[in-house]
């Protein structure tokens, strides 16, 4: 009896310890998960761009790769060219298909190190990768010239809404297991909309896991009323913008010519 | 520090603005220009969309211009009646010029074409004024007290038009067509270049009707307020371009820079302004032409306003 009692406390025990270990085995159990903070990022009167914390929790083996970015669009371009030999002017238009307007991606690694070219591609993981999707195409519908590509990446990270930073991913491995933060340096450039928020857990070459969510940009306070007004009572807004200037062109001379009289 | 602009959908330097503001409504106070020439360009520096810069600035150009007739007004240097003619030519000859891009746009190359008028008229506009007012006051040094006075030449051809008036401010008898007609040609190049017009028109006040300068920027700064008010609505109602934060901005330096300008220009003589003012658009030649013959660093921009 006394025998019988040992040995069931010791099967309870031996499932208990299993347990526990599973549990505190975080290749096992960890999943990866992403949080933004904020998730609203108002612009007001002040915006000057926003900082953004990503955080979220992933197993200790794997690398890590952030993106944050817009389903990919059409955007026509103007380009220079030479004119006559001599003069740089506008020569014509062109689109670029399948291109985000906004790609931001972090990583714990440097892309090409950690993830094969097929996975990179499949994920649309660097500008290698957004090269071979995206099409340039000229006014008449040919493609265009291909360092017409490299020119758009380099005018959109003039503009700061294209970057591609490798080993800015920090982790920590705690009590509350292996987690990992971002900070994103959100650029002012950015139009309001929606933006998409990507980590993938990458292992051997391959991506293992991912974990999305969003936030949202949207206009706040006056500058959400100017802008609706400029659009919606376009003739109010025309008439409300010659009055204030006339109203403080005259008033200002006046103060000059009282001031200047004595 | 930074401001973020409803329209143009960026966040600029307030300080910056009003500085900006302030220097080009100075010499619009001094030359009766609207500055347009200098302003759009400044501002496409600074990450303003090129089409909200043009329409912005014409916003900004109604307070710096209402301010600066208004203190010329009070000097007695506004000639209405020219001002008003000049005025009515402008609207006509811009809308007209208006078409002529369109049309030009559908045959291409309407940018090369653009460009050039730009620097030819900018080029012979500033050689001819800066010899002309470099001559004047070498003349004025030799001493001579009474030098000789420009003797009115009456143009056969512009004295035999009909409507033959006397415009008292500017004491100079023409036939109201003659402003009427240069008005149409100056909005015609005004619209094909893009720009206010101011300083192709003070050049024609000064060289072809004749007016002293005093009165040339007065009524300079009349015709700018109005095609400028015509101007900003336009773009506002139709294109919805106007962004009004950075014209506040804007108009915040330039009713000041525009009031002191006046004053500075009260203590210059006519052909010291002359000169100042071709140096000025030299300088913008120049420039521009550096700017077509030099490789930019970025070869793309967005299409339309983006």
């Amino acid at each position: 009896m006394k025998q019988t009692l040992m040995r069931v406390v010791k099967q309870w025990a031996a499932v208990a310890v299993a347990a526990v270990t599973l549990i505190a085995a975080p290749e096992a159990v960890q999943a990866l998960t992403c949080e933004v903070s904020p998730t609203r990022v108002p612009i007001t009167l002040s915006y000057h761009g926003a900082k953004l914390t990503i955080t979220g929790q992933s197993a200790v083996n794997d690398e890590l790769v952030l993106k944050i970015s817009t389903p990919p669009a059409d955007t026509e371009m103007k380009y220079k060219g030479k004119a006559g030999g001599l003069f740089w002017m506008k020569k014509g238009s062109l689109e670029f298909k399948g291109v985000p307007m906004v790609y931001l991606v972090n990583s714990t690694a440097k892309l090409d190190l950690i993830l094969a070219e097929a996975e990179r591609q499949q994920y649309q993981l660097g500008y290698d990768a957004m090269a071979k999707t995206a099409r340039v195409e000229d006014s008449t519908g040919q493609p265009a010239e291909g360092k017409w590509f490299d020119e758009f990446i380099r005018f959109k990270e003039q503009e700061m809404v294209y970057s591609i930073q490798e080993g800015t991913i920090t982790r920590k491995h705690g009590e509350k297991g292996n987690t990992f933060e971002a900070v994103v340096n959100w650029p002012y450039q950015a139009q309001p909309g929606v933006y998409d928020v990507e980590v993938f857990a990458v292992n051997g070459g391959k991506v293992v896991g991912k974990a999305h969510t969003s936030f949202e940009v949207e206009r706040a306070g006056i500058i959400a009323t100017l802008s609706s007004m400029a659009v919606e009572q376009a003739a109010l807004y025309g008439i409300m913008a010659v009055v204030i200037a006339m109203v403080v062109g005259f008033g200002v001379g006046v103060i000059f010519k009282k001031g200047g009289s004595h | 520090m930074y401001m973020y602009l409803p329209i143009a959908l960026t966040s600029v330097n307030y300080l910056l603005v009003v500085g900006l503001g302030l220097a080009v409504g100075l010499l619009s106070g001094l030359f009766g220009v609207g500055g347009g020439f200098l302003m759009t360009p400044l501002l496409m520096m600074i990450g303003i969309p090129p089409t909200i810069a043009a329409a912005t600035d014409a916003n900004q150009i109604v307070a710096a211009s209402a301010s600066g007739t208004f203190s010329h007004w009070r000097l007695g240097n506004v000639d209405v009646k020219m001002g008003i003619l000049l005025t009515i030519g402008g609207f006509v000859g811009g809308a007209a010029g208006v078409q002529v891009i369109k049309m030009l746009r559908a045959a291409g190359g309407a940018d090369f074409l653009i460009k050039m008028t730009y620097v030819i008229m900018l080029g012979l506009v500033g050689t001819f004024m800066f010899f002309e007012s470099l001559n004047a006051l070498r003349k004025q040094k030799q001493g001579a007290s009474k030098a000789a006075p420009k003797s009115e030449k009456k143009g056969g051809f512009f004295a035999a038009l009909p409507m033959q008036t006397h415009f008292e401010k500017s004491g100079v008898t023409h036939s109201a067509l003659v402003p009427l007609v240069l008005g149409v040609f100056v909005g015609v190049l005004a619209a094909i270049m893009g720009v206010g017009g101011g300083f192709i028109m003070v050049p024609v006040m000064i060289y072809m009707l004749r007016m002293p300068m005093h009165v040339v920027v007065g009524t300079g700064l009349f015709q700018v307020l109005f095609t400028c008010i015509e101007v900003t609505f336009l773009q506002a109602y139709s294109n919805h371009t106007v962004d009004f934060f950075l014209a506040i901005l804007l108009l915040l330096g330039s009713v000041f820079g525009a009031q002191i300008g006046t004053v500075l220009g009260k203590k210059l003589h006519g052909d010291q302004l002359k000169i100042l003012l071709a140096i000025i658009v030299l300088a913008v030649t120049v420039k521009i032409v550096l700017e077509l013959v030099l490789e930019p660093s970025i070869l793309l921009s967005y299409a339309g306003g983006h």
